[in-house]
């Protein structure tokens, strides 16, 4: 078994399209229409174009379990997943730049240093970086 | 403050107090990967961080779940792979990653890869054609 496609439940898979392209940086790699407003579309990184993909699933709209888990993890401040940086300080300070908003600035954790953004979608995401 | 960031703060002070421990075993990390073309062993680790060879080992494990020349494996191997995609023979690249013999390296790679240093090769010059004509 192999790890290629990771779902990320978002609200909006237009508006996370744009979050995850024009200030995260990854590309688009899949964009499948499945109904009139339900879309199979993932994300790769620029740097592993043949990784692993984020698939921005709509789930919260349709499933209700999904949506109250969501919002759950959201407001406990809990992220739903994470992304490996090679600079988190770095990186912090150029998403700032492009207006997205940190719960957790960088914060060194042992032998990782972690910082929370909100994906604007429903998620918080953690980057991470090895110390 | 959210439950996250009060977990952080718990898991902090409970796992990750003691500074000096974590200088060590950051330190030793940077060493390698600065270092991983060259001979390293834990006796080498262990003399440059004023520690026991022991006591690096089990520190290194504890806080990055691997032995400090699991590390330097992963790395190297990490590092082959950069290398045979611009196109090095293996040999090559065995021995500028710093591994001593070709036969080694191809069983080390294969086993955390799937493929033979050679056959990884191959598929990148493919998947890059393939790409190409597309």
């Amino acid at each position: 078994m192999i790890v290629k496609v990771i779902g990320v439940p978002v609200q909006d898979q237009e508006k996370a399209l744009k979050f995850y392209t024009e200030k995260l940086g990854f590309l688009k790699k899949v964009d499948v229409p499945i109904s009139e407003h339900n879309r199979w579309l993932t994300v790769v990184s620029k740097e592993e174009q043949d990784g692993p993909e984020i698939l921005l699933e709509p789930a919260p709209n349709h499933f209700e379990p999904a949506k109250i888990y969501q919002k759950a993890l959201f407001d406990a401040g809990i992220p739903y997943t994470q992304f490996n940086v090679d600079d988190v300080q770095k990186e912090y300070e150029q998403l700032t730049k492009l207006g997205v908003e940190f719960s957790v600035k960088p914060t060194k954790m042992g032998t990782v240093k972690i910082a929370v953004f909100n994906d604007t979608c429903g998620n918080n995401i953690q980057i991470v970086q090895m110390l | 403050m959210t439950y996250y960031l009060k977990e952080i703060t718990r898991i902090k002070n409970n796992c990750y107090s003691n500074q000096g421990q974590l200088d060590t075993v950051i330190g030793t990390r940077h060493y390698i990967n600065n270092n991983f073309d060259n001979e390293l062993n834990l006796d080498l680790l262990s003399h440059i961080r004023f520690t026991s060879k022991f006591h690096l080992l089990r520190l290194f494990k504890r806080y990055y779940g691997q032995t400090p020349m699991q590390y330097l494996i992963d790395r190297r191997l990490d590092k082959s792979k950069e290398l045979l995609l611009k196109g090095q023979n293996v040999t090559e690249t065995c021995f500028d990653i710093g591994f001593e013999s070709p036969s080694s390296f191809s069983t080390l790679f294969k086993s955390k890869f799937g493929l033979t240093p050679t056959e990884f090769q191959k598929r990148a010059i493919f998947t890059r054609s393939d790409k190409e004509c597309f």
